[in-house]
């Protein structure tokens, strides 16, 4: 399988008032074509500021960006901004955790959607239109009539969030950023706008990166995850062998910590000391080891490399779990 | 108080020297400003003892500058202090309690501000500070009074729903509610919770209305009705409009002092209101 | 969906808060009236965790401060260690209040950004007068150290200098500080990242068991609900569907929302995906609710009679009480 996008050695650091901070260091990610890839990772794991990176969408003269990030063979490191963004709609598109800010609020929905088609696909005002209620449909809104002359602030969240998706596939792109598009959505809307992805995948051949910090989410809608942690990748893998057979133990601790609709009511729930990891200091050794339960003194002392077993699960940790020492 | 600029240096210093005369000026030893040097007449600068010159009718530049400085600051500082006072009380009030109170207090708030400022002034000047018999002077307190009240009404509206908007953002918050919820007083909300919040929105601001006062009255006075006599920055403008032509820096004395002051006021405005969004940013 | 109804009130003399078709209804314009609450009926007996299950819009929110009279419901009672608070003056209300606290969901926006931690938690005692500064200075001390704390480190920060999960402990100290006999918590752990649920989750628990709290628990995490509570409530628009134990009601919903909100939530385990079908659609305005069941729009199980007549609350099986004309058997 080729890669749709390959991100090698990417690092991002801003410049604060608190002096620099090093958001993303050294990920390497290849998404396959025609696949879904999670990536997760709480507060100051780095992830979306790397999918922002990855897209060139990070703005200000205090970022700075390094590594290459290829797309479809083209090298978007090494393009201008323009080219760059002629990629976006047919090559790459991204939806928001937030439709809200998202979306123009002071334009309809209706507009918002033939606009892309417009400037992208050259359409006519009256062509535009026709495709965008048809767009509404494949995102199953009812009453797409009603919808297309709305403005953002008379849908719920759930709408507001299938209106965003319909804007991101109005090109019909290959790939899809989607930066925990379901965190603010309540339980059974966030169902329905994960089984919208995984049809809207299969029709229109469309591969995903899929942002959360949810394990949940990510065990059913994807084919492989990265787990990220402070900045970097600690852990690749196909979704199923993630699971079954994890190797970081942060993976694993996340795992344990979560509380489980199928576990026994009232049992106390396995922690993770400590707090997580400060992006202005990031200090040697793993990033994880002062709350690691497995860690030993080279954790401390000595950053680990990432390394990868012969199926190509990739970890980042000196005593992998299952790993024969 | 974390790095400042050479500008906000300069402004603060700038500042710093006008609050200095117009405190200390009626001791420094200046010439007199209202003596008139009959020998100097439009003597330009550094003449004669007079450091900036003399306008056409023998007034020393400098000593009238340091007491308009006194006049137009103090006129600043008392209206933007009142109307401060005044509106944020009732902006806060009405924010806080709600339902009528707070529809009235709008409706007050937006009839105030659809009234032109200086017309304003201007009328209420007109009718309480100018004698019938054009002839007899009003005494120049009586003007301060009621220019700093036509000025203090302006404000109240301004800065009234600048506070109002400051305390429904507030009061929204989680914490207004767990005070509420531990069993304080309203009152004692308000005073320990809410005005600590809103303050800074309202210095930043405060600072720059001292600005636009200072220019409104100067404005006033070259129209004849704010300070008479040339008391006031505005008034050495309205006094040496006529030696434009021949004695230019009669008049741009008084214009940089007041350009420089007004630059100096919002250009802190900007610092205070940029420090501000920056611990906002944090919340 | 019931006007509850009230064969789940145990109706105990350990019952310390009882809810009495309480109503909460907010008046948008002339015509224009969102039912946030509709005539709910509830009690909590000492000791007791009683979670508040729904998803947004459902009223769990609103029931909350409604029972701490901010604002005071439309009507009914709420009678909290044997008085209805709803009847009481203002001054009254202020003292008994402190026997009753909430801890919020964003941690940050609860903690006034101007004050010290040591302000912040002497706010409650020192506006009831609970002794002299020093005695008031070694409560803070305990309670910080409480929930996990150290007091030199934090006393002489700000709010904005900490994290979520930090504020939360917080908030959690603070709201211990009057000896409450009950604890709202409105979605505390919502907004924290997802190793630090955990920590907050427990403290929460040890909490409750140290001080023989009594505690609501409210959230839209069934996962996080299960861990936490001895008894479930499930809300929607402003109606309870459903109570029961966390076992029963997760083993056997037998209310169609219950189950559809089962069905929804995520497993983290690629092996055991679920192949049900989803709810589909998005509940209906609170301004217009729809007549008899307010589920029934969504419901595959919906009958003339669902539409007719407002199911009341029936017990099903020992401790499990629904509100349907149809229940899952």
């Amino acid at each position: 399988m080729s890669s749709l996008l390959s991100i090698k050695n990417l690092g991002v650091n801003f410049d604060t008032p608190r002096g620099s901070l090093e958001a993303v260091r050294g990920v390497d990610i290849e998404i396959p074509a025609g696949t879904s890839v999670g990536v997760v990772g709480e507060s100051g794991s780095g992830k979306t500021v790397m999918c922002r990176a990855a897209m060139g969408l990070l703005q200000g003269s205090n970022v700075q960006r390094t590594g290459t990030v290829v797309f479809d063979g083209n090298e978007l490191t090494a393009m201008t901004k323009e080219q760059v963004r002629n990629l976006f709609g047919s090559g790459m598109a991204m939806i928001f955790q937030d439709p809200m800010t998202a979306l123009n609020p002071v334009r309809r929905i209706g507009s918002q959607l033939s606009e892309g088609l417009r400037v992208r696909l050259g359409m006519s005002k009256k062509d535009a239109m026709v495709r965008s209620k048809e767009l509404l449909e494949l995102v199953r809104i009812p009453n797409p009539t009603a919808v297309l002359k709305s403005f953002p602030y008379q849908l719920s969240g759930g709408m507001r969030q299938r209106v965003m998706i319909a804007i991101a596939i109005a090109c019909n792109p290959k790939l899809l950023f989607a930066d925990e598009p379901t965190t603010a959505l309540d339980v059974t809307v966030q169902a329905q706008i994960l089984q919208l992805l995984r049809e809207l995948r299969e029709d229109l051949k469309m591969s995903m990166v899929l942002v959360t910090h949810d394990l949940g989410v990510v065990a059913g809608n994807t084919d492989f995850v990265a787990v990220m942690y402070a900045g970097e990748v600690v852990e690749y893998a196909p979704t199923t062998k993630l699971f079954a057979d994890m190797r970081m133990p942060y993976t694993e601790a996340l795992l344990e910590s979560i509380p489980k609709i199928d576990h026994k009511s009232g049992t106390r729930l396995s922690v993770i000391a400590g707090r997580l990891p400060n992006p202005t200091d990031r200090g040697v050794g793993c990033g994880f080891a002062p709350r690691c339960k497995y860690a030993q003194e080279k954790c401390h002392t000595q950053h680990p490399e990432l390394q990868k077993d012969p199926d190509g699960h990739l970890y980042r940790c000196w005593f992998p779990i299952g790993k024969a020492l | 108080m974390r790095k400042f600029t050479k500008p906000t240096w300069l402004a603060i210093g700038w500042l710093s020297l006008m609050m200095f005369f117009a405190i200390f000026g009626w001791v420094l030893p200046f010439k007199s400003w209202n003596f008139v040097y009959e020998d100097d007449l439009e003597v330009g600068l550094f003449t004669n003892g007079h450091i900036l010159g003399t306008d056409s009718n023998g007034y020393d530049l400098l000593a009238s500058i340091v007491a308009g400085t006194r006049m137009s600051i103090f006129i600043a500082i008392a209206a933007v202090g009142l109307g401060g006072l005044i509106g944020s009380v009732l902006g806060i009030t009405a924010a806080y309690v709600r339902g009528k109170v707070d529809t009235v207090m709008v409706t007050i708030f937006n009839v105030g501000l659809s009234v032109p400022n200086l017309v304003l002034a201007l009328a209420l000047v007109s009718v309480l500070a100018t004698n019938v018999d054009i002839n007899q002077a009003v005494p120049t307190w009586r003007r301060v009074m009621v220019l700093i009240m036509s000025l203090t009404i302006v404000l109240i509206p301004i800065l009234g729903r600048i506070a109002r908007g400051a305390t429904l953002s507030w009061t929204g918050r989680e914490f207004v509610t767990a005070a509420r919820s531990m069993g304080m007083r309203d009152s004692k909300i308000i005073t320990k919770h809410i005005v600590p919040n809103v303050l800074p929105a309202l210095i930043a601001v405060a600072f720059l209305a001292v600005g636009v006062v200072i220019i409104a009255e100067a404005s006033l006075s070259i129209l004849g009705v704010g300070i008479p006599d040339g008391a006031s920055w505005g008034g050495m403008i309205a006094r040496g409009r006529n030696d434009l032509e021949y004695a230019p820096h009669v008049l741009y004395v008084p214009i940089f002092f007041l350009a420089l002051t007004v630059i100096s006021t919002n250009h802190l405005g900007d610092v205070v209101r940029a420090q501000l969004d920056s611990r906002e940013a944090k919340v | 969906m019931a006007g509850s109804g009230t064969a789940h009130m145990r109706n105990s003399v350990d019952s310390v808060l009882t809810v009495r078709d309480l109503t909460v209804e907010f008046k948008i314009s002339k015509d224009k009236v969102v039912k946030a609450v509709s005539g709910l009926s509830f009690d909590v007996v000492k000791g007791e965790t009683l979670a508040v299950v729904g998803e947004s819009g459902c009223g769990k929110t609103t029931l909350a401060r409604a029972i701490l009279q901010l604002p005071p419901p439309n009507s009914g009672e709420v009678i909290f260690n044997g008085t209805d608070l709803t009847s009481l003056p203002k001054e009254n209300l202020r003292s008994a209040r402190t026997s009753m606290q909430m801890i919020f969901q964003d941690p940050i926006s609860s903690l006034d950004p101007r004050m010290t931690v040591q302000q912040l938690i002497d706010e409650p005692l020192e506006i009831w007068g609970r002794g002299t500064r020093e005695e008031r200075n070694e409560r803070i001390n305990t309670l910080l150290n409480n929930v996990g704390l150290e007091p030199e480190l934090v006393l002489n920060r700000r709010s904005y200098e900490f994290s979520g999960g930090q504020c939360q402990r917080i908030s959690i100290a603070r709201a211990l500080a009057l000896d409450p006999r009950m604890l709202i918590c409105d979605e505390p752990v919502s907004a924290l990242d997802v190793s630090i649920q955990a920590q907050i989750l427990n403290l929460l628990q040890d909490m409750k068991d140290r001080f023989g709290l009594t505690m609501i628990f409210i959230s839209h995490d069934l996962a996080v609900v299960k861990a936490v509570s001895n008894r479930v409530m499930v809300m929607y628009l402003g109606k309870i569907c459903e109570v029961a134990t966390p076992d029963a009601l997760y083993s056997k919903p037998a209310h169609h929302y219950t189950k559809a909100l089962l069905d929804s939530v995520p497993i983290a385990d690629p092996t055991r995906q679920r192949k049900t079908e989803l709810l589909q659609g998005e509940p209906p305005s609170p301004m217009n609710p729809p007549s008899g069941c307010r589920f029934r729009t969504r419901c595959h199980a919906a009958s003339v009679r669902c539409a007719e007549q407002e199911p009341q609350l029936q017990e099903v099986a020992p401790g499990q009480f629904v509100a349907c004309h149809h229940p899952i058997v």
